[in-house]
C-alpha cells in the first residue's frame, strides 16, 4: 500500500500528444477511478505508471521512491488487462503461480499461496483447468488473482469488466470493492463507464479529449458539484442551460435566460471569474427536477412546459419535456408508487419544480 | 428429400476423395512395393523365389553406418542453423517488421520462384577460388591464399542452410504473428525479465511453429542427394546419394529400396523422438 505520485507527465505516441502535463497524485489504500471518454489517453496513463511505456517528460513516485526510469519487471506495480492475457499454455495454477515462482519462493510456500487465493475467488474447483476452458467471469477472476497473489504496491486496472454481462459487471462491482477493502491495496480503476467507476471509487479523477484531468474528487464532489460542463455531461446527465448572470453581487443571484425568464441561484458558489452579465451555464440533474401538472409551492424555481416522449425506466421514469425556448429537458422521476401518483401523458403542459441549491453554475 | 445430419458429416468426406485416391495410388502403394520389394528375392529373370533378410542385412556394414550416421548429422545440424537464423528472424518479422513485413517476406519467398540449379550456380560463383568470398577477405586481407570453400562440407551446409531456410522461417512467423503482444507486457508486469519471459511464455507458445519447421527441414535434409552431389563434388557419401546410385546402377534396384527402408525406418524413429522432445521443452516451464 503506497500512494502514486504523477508530476508534469507528458506522452506522445507516434507524433500525437496523448498525456498533457498531468500532475496528480493517487493516495496511498484507496480505490481510485480514472474515468474518461474512449481515446482520452487513461490506459496511456495507465500503461506509464505500470511502466509498459515510458514517460517524455515528467516524473513518477511510487511513495517517497522515484520509479520513472525503473523497468516495469522491477516495478512492484501489478496490472489487469483488458483482454486478461492470461498465459494460455498454463493452467489456472501456474497462472497464478507465475510471479511467484520468478521470485523463487519455496515450492511449499507457493502452494499456500496460490491455493489461499484460488478459495477467495472460488476457483478450487478450476485448479488444472486451461483458460479456454474458463468462462469470461473465471477468467477475469484468475487475471486478478494473478496480479495480486505476489502483493503489489499499487494493482492497475484496465477496464477489467468491459468484456462481461451487466449482472456480472455489477457483482464483480462489488467483488471488487470488498477485496480492495480487505487488501488495502492501491487500486487504479481506468474506465469509460461513469457508473463502475462511481460504483468503486473513493477519489476519482476525469480526463478530458485533450489528455487533461479535469477534476478529481470523491464520486459524490464530481457528481453534485462538477467542475466544468465536460464533467457535468460525461458522468451522468444534466441539462445544460445558456444564460447571462445578474444579481450577482445581492445575496440572491440569478440567472436570465432567454425566452425563458430568470431563475433564482444558490448565492455560496461565487467564484471570481462570476462578474455581472457575464455567460454562464446552468446544469440541472434530471433527478433534481420535480415534475406536476399542479401548482406546487415551497420551490424557488418553476419552468413551464409540455411533455414530449415518456421513457419507462422500471425504477424511474424519464420526461422530455420542451420548453418555451425550446430547450428539452430531461426529468427523472423515481416510481415509488407509496401513494397514487398524478398520471402524466404526451402532450401535457406541466410545470417543473427545481431548487436553487440544486444547479451548478459553470463558466461558459 | 434427405437432408444430411450436418455439413461435416457427409459433405467434406466426397469432396477429400480424389485426394485419398492419389494418396493411395502414389504414395502408400509404392511404399508398401518398397518395402516388399526389400524382404523379397528375386531371381535373373523376375520370379519371385522367396522371403529374405539378405537385403537388409546387405547394409549391417560400417562404411553403411557412417553413411547414415552423416545424414543424421546433416539433417539435424541443418535443423538447427536453420532455426538459429530462423527464429531472431521471424522474431524480427512479426514484431518489429511493421509495414516492411510484407516486402521482407516477399524478399524471403523470391528464391522459391527461381530454378534451383541456378541458385547452386550462383553459389558456385559466390564460392570458387577466385568468387565472391575469397576476393572479399583477400582484399580485406584477412586471408592471403584463397581458401578452398567449393566441394567441403562447408559449401554444402551453407547451400543446404540457404535452400531450407525459408521452410523454418514460415511456420515460425506465422506463429508468431498470432501471438498476443499482451502476453509478453503481462509477464514482465509479473516480474519476468526478457530471458524468462522468452523462455517461459514466448518459446512454448510458438513451439507449434518451431516443430513444423524443424520436421519440414529436418526431414527431407536427411535423404537430400542433391545439394551435397553439386556442392560437395559428391566426395561425401549420404542416404539419399547412396539410395541413389543403387537405384540407377543396373540390377540393384531392390538393394536401394532395402536401404531406403533402413533408413527410413530410422529417420522415422529419430522424428518421433524429436517430436517429443520438443513437445517436452513446450510443455510446463517448471517440473
Amino acid at each position: 500500500m503506497r500512494s502514486i505520485k504523477l508530476e508534469k507527465i507528458k506522452k506522445s505516441i507516434s507524433g500525437g500528444l496523448v498525456i498533457n502535463d498531468i500532475s496528480l497524485t493517487i493516495p496511498a489504500g484507496k480505490f481510485f477511478a480514472l474515468l474518461g471518454p474512449s481515446g482520452c489517453g487513461k490506459t496511456t496513463l495507465l500503461r506509464l505508471i505500470a511502466g509498459l511505456d515510458r514517460v517524455d517528460e515528467g516524473k513518477l513516485f511510487l511513495g517517497d521512491e522515484e520509479i520513472t526510469q525503473d523497468p516495469i519487471h522491477e516495478r512492484p506495480i501489478n496490472i489487469v488487462f483488458q483482454n486478461y492475457a492470461l498465459f494460455p499454455h498454463l493452467d489456472v495454477f501456474d497462472n497464478i503461480a507465475y510471479s511467484l515462482r520468478l521470485n523463487k519462493l519455496p515450492k511449499l510456500m507457493i502452494e499456500q499461496k496460490v491455493f489461499k487465493i484460488l478459495e477467495a475467488f472460488h476457483l478450487e474447483n478450476h485448479i488444472y483447468k486451461l483458460p479456454t476452458q474458463l468462462s469470461g467471469g473465471q477468467q477475469q477472476r484468475v487475471a486478478l488473482a494473478r496480479a495480486i497473489v505476489n502483493e503489489p504496491a499499487v494493482l492497475l486496472l484496465d477496464e477489467p469488466l468491459a468484456a462481461l454481462d451487466f449482472k456480472l459487471r455489477e457483482r464483480m462491482l462489488i467483488e471488487l470493492i470488498e477485496l480492495q477493502d480487505k487488501l488495502k491495496t492501491t487500486f487504479v480503476y481506468v474506465t469509460h463507464d461513469q457508473f463502475e467507476a462511481l460504483t468503486v471509487a473513493d477519489q476519482m479523477a476525469i480526463m478530458n479529449h485533450r489528455g487533461e484531468i479535469e477534476q478529481i474528487g470523491t464520486p459524490k464532489e464530481i457528481y453534485e458539484f462538477p467542475h466544468s460542463s465536460f464533467v457535468a455531461k460525461f458522468v451522468g446527465t444534466t441539462n445544460i442551460f445558456n444564460g447571462v448572470l445578474r444579481n450577482c453581487d445581492s445575496s440572491d443571484p440569478e440567472i436570465e435566460i432567454s425566452d425563458l425568464g430568470r431563475f433564482k441561484l444558490p448565492a455560496s458558489h461565487k467564484k471570481a471569474w462570476m462578474k455581472e452579465g457575464c455567460d454562464i451555464l446552468m446544469s440541472l440533474r434530471p433527478e433534481k427536477i420535480f415534475i406536476s401538472k399542479k401548482e406546487v409551492k415551497n420551490f424557488s424555481n418553476c419552468a413551464k412546459g409540455v411533455v414530449q416522449s415518456i421513457v419507462y425506466h422500471g425504477r424511474s421514469t424519464q420526461y422530455n419535456v420542451l420548453l418555451k425556448n425550446h430547450l428539452k429537458l430531461q426529468v427523472f422521476e423515481q416510481n415509488e408508487e407509496h401513494f397514487p401518483q398524478e398520471v402524466i401523458d404526451y402532450d401535457n403542459e406541466v410545470n417543473l419544480y427545481w431548487q436553487k441549491e440544486n444547479v451548478v453554475i459553470l463558466e461558459k | 428429400m434427405k437432408i444430411p445430419k450436418s455439413i461435416t458429416s457427409e459433405g467434406p468426406f466426397a469432396i477429400g476423395i480424389p485426394a485419398i485416391v492419389w494418396q493411395v495410388l502414389f504414395f502408400c502403394l509404392p511404399i508398401l512395393l518398397i518395402v516388399i520389394t526389400s524382404f523379397i528375392e528375386f531371381s535373373e529373370i523376375g520370379e519371385v523365389l522367396g522371403f529374405t533378410f539378405e537385403k537388409i542385412t546387405y547394409f549391417f556394414n560400417p562404411i553403411y553406418f557412417r553413411v547414415i550416421g552423416l545424414s543424421f548429422a546433416l539433417a539435424l545440424s541443418n535443423a538447427l542453423i536453420c532455426f538459429s537464423l530462423a527464429y531472431p528472424l521471424a522474431y524480427f518479422l512479426a514484431f518489429r517488421g511493421r509495414r516492411f513485413k510484407s516486402v521482407l517476406l516477399f524478399f524471403l519467398l523470391i528464391p522459391f520462384w527461381t530454378n534451383f540449379l541456378l541458385h547452386v550456380y550462383a553459389w558456385f560463383y559466390v564460392l570458387e577460388k577466385h568468387g565472391f568470398v575469397n576476393n572479399l577477405l583477400l582484399s580485406l586481407g584477412i586471408i592471403q591464399e584463397p581458401l578452398v570453400l567449393l566441394n567441403t562440407p562447408i559449401a554444402i551446409m551453407i547451400m543446404m542452410a540457404y535452400y531450407y531456410l525459408p521452410f523454418m522461417v514460415l511456420p515460425i512467423y506465422s506463429s508468431l504473428e498470432r501471438f498476443n503482444p499482451s502476453l509478453i507486457e503481462a509477464s514482465y508486469d509479473l516480474g519476468a525479465s526478457w530471458f524468462q519471459t522468452f523462455r517461459q511464455i514466448i518459446l512454448p507458445l510458438t513451439m507449434r511453429g518451431i516443430r513444423a519447421g524443424f520436421f519440414l527441414v529436418y526431414i527431407p535434409s536427411f535423404g537430400e542427394f542433391a545439394i551435397p552431389g553439386l556442392m560437395g563434388g559428391d566426395k561425401i557419401m549420404f542416404v539419399g546419394t547412396v539410395v541413389s546410385e543403387f537405384i540407377l546402377a543396373e540390377g540393384t534396384g531392390s538393394l536401394g529400396a532395402a536401404f531406403m527402408v533402413i533408413s527410413g525406418a530410422l529417420l522415422l524413429i529419430s522424428a518421433i523422438f524429436f517430436y517429443f522432445l520438443l513437445g517436452r521443452l513446450s510443455g510446463r516451464a517448471h517440473g
